[in-house]
């Protein structure tokens, strides 16, 4: 069985990353299983095709398979033998099963957060002076009309919160303002979360569209609050 | 030995890429997932239409969601009476019916609950399918209750100031009140004739559902505290109505077990012939 032993690590050892290290690497999410069974049968071909390249690996590779397969001169493997002939086929039936028998669990929604602005809300810059008087006015501002949702401390966590999916964003996290430009912040509170495009499932998001009742000249100011209320600065064109 | 045929072999690594796959696709199976969504039961010894404390109510799965102030758009309220909804449903293939629970400390006149509903296949903003500016919405469907009128309003709307009742009332509702908590029962037929307003259920889809509440207290000036648009709302969840059972997968899963079978069969029959 030597021989068989290298092929199986590898598909374990595959397995174990797509399930288990792949989800956790930034930007990546838990991979459906009808797409783990696509990956190892992937590498299964491959390590066949590898296998069976070379004329001297490739009876090292079959000659022990059909011998465990036909049960001839296996010895103690014979139980091991039976016991995959009857795994088998319960285990193509259990597939089976779970790929047509319907879903109990809702549709699943991915949701792009943080989808491109409309042209023209790209690179325009804070015409206010970021003066400390702005600064406060901004975080005034703040405290009124954003901080019920996200927060006194600027966390996402405001009392108002609690209801609302997704969440209101979370300005002390460095994924949120610290990796977007001012003039982003600006299309996004103007227009609220009915401004996001299909991609942002707008549907969803209770975060208000403030140009109906903020003037332009606040939004600057709120958006200098933020940034230093959360201590974060705005992403720049280095 | 002779060697085995070379398609065989690709028969063979399959079959045990396949074995492989099925071990690690079945282990995966036992993170059982929260859930996320109201499900109706279904029932055949007739609904609990107007009996809040209905034994049948045992039998539907309860979910709770949170709720927020509504802060989104003018007139806002910075604080709800109710945090939380509990919410069930029933139906037996002709009508559903859906139990809402709330803890509220004081039984007044003006109480009132909802339930709002996507309609069709366009999504709708939450806050009553207010237009979106990117994407073409559709409207929403609401269920209200009020405790001073004792029954349920069938209403529609695409945006804000839009919501009207609609010509044809086609929803029940009554509350009762005990203990500190209202249970609220909305029933209706599945479906309507009225497929541009109403929302129509089909057993095995998902719908999308939110909830909104209203505690009619009054503050010390004698002013209602949360009326209108100062409620307590929710974000969009969904339900769904069970489908009947559908055992047919059960025969699937039999024919793929017994081709399997049959396919070691054969091969191990070939492989012993070849040697
Ligand atoms: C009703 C609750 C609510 C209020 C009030 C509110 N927001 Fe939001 N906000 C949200 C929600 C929910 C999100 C996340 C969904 C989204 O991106 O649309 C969000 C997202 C944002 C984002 C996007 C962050 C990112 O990383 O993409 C910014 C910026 C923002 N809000 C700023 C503000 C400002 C400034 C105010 C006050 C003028 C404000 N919000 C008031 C709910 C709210």
């Amino acid at each position: 069985m030597g021989a068989l032993g290298k092929p199986i690590i590898l598909m374990v050892g595959m397995y174990l990353f797509l399930k288990f290290v792949l989800p956790y690497i930034p930007g990546s999410a838990p991979l459906p299983s009808s797409l783990i069974f696509l990956y190892l049968l992937l590498t299964a071909s491959g390590i066949v095709i590898y296998e069976t390249l070379s004329g001297e690996s490739k009876d090292a590779f079959w000659e022990p398979m059909q011998r465990f397969l036909t049960g001839e001169k296996i010895g103690g493997l014979q139980a091991l033998r039976y016991g995959v002939l009857i795994l088998f086929p319960l285990l193509v039936g259990w597939q089976t099963y779970g790929s047509t028998a319907t879903s109990d669990l809702p549709p699943t929604e991915s949701r792009t957060i943080h989808p491109a602005p409309p042209g023209e809300y790209t690179g325009l810059s804070n015409p206010v002076p970021k003066t400390p008087e702005n600064i406060m006015q901004g975080k005034g501002f703040y405290a009124a009309f954003c901080s019920p949702c996200h927060g006194g401390n600027f966390d996402g966590k405001g009392p108002a919160a609690r209801g609302f999916i997704p969440a209101p964003a979370n300005f002390a996290d460095p994924t949120t303002i610290a990796m977007l430009q001012e003039s982003y912040l600006f299309w996004r509170i103007k227009k609220g979360g009915v401004g996001l495009p299909i991609e942002g499932a707008p549907w969803k998001s209770a975060m208000p569209r403030w140009e109906v009742e903020l003037p332009d000249e606040w939004i600057w100011k709120i958006i200098m609050g933020e940034y230093d209320g959360a201590h974060q600065s705005p992403r720049t064109w280095e | 030995m002779k060697p085995a045929s070379p398609m065989m072999k690709q028969i063979l690594s399959c079959g045990s890429a396949v074995i492989a796959s099925l071990i690690i696709g079945g282990a995966s199976l036992t993170f059982a997932q929260e859930s996320v969504s109201v499900r109706a039961t279904l029932v055949t010894g007739g609904l609990p239409l107007d009996d809040p404390n209905a034994a049948a109510w045992s039998s539907a799965p309860p979910a709770s969601f949170p709720m927020s102030p509504q802060v989104h758009w003018p007139n806002r309220i910075q604080e709800v009476t109710v945090k939380d909804v509990g919410v069930r449903a029933l139906h037996d293939g002709k009508q559903v019916v859906f139990l809402l629970e709330y803890a509220d400390p004081t039984q007044d006149q003006d109480d009132g609950a909802a339930l709002e509903f996507m309609v069709g296949d366009k999504k709708a903003h939450f806050a009553h399918g207010q237009p979106m500016l990117q994407v073409e919405g559709g409207p929403v469907n609401i269920w209200f209750w009020k405790n001073k009128a004792g029954k349920a309003v069938d209403m529609s709307a695409k945006g804000f100031g839009t919501l009207k009742p609609q010509s044809h009332q086609d929803v029940n509702a009554k509350g009762v009140y005990s203990n500190g908590t209202w249970k609220v029962v909305f029933s209706r037929n599945l479906s309507t004739d009225h497929p541009e307003e109403d929302v129509q259920i089909t057993p095995g889809e998902f719908i999308s559902i939110a909830f909104a509440v209203w505690d009619g207290r009054k503050d010390a000036a004698g002013e209602l505290v949360e009326k209108g648009s100062q409620k307590a709302v929710s974000s969009w969840w969904y339900f769904r109505a069970d489908a009947p059972p559908d055992y047919s997968s059960y025969m699937y899963a039999a024919i793929a077990a017994a081709l399997a079978l049959g396919f070691q069969f054969v091969l191990i029959r070939k492989l012993k012939k070849g040697q």
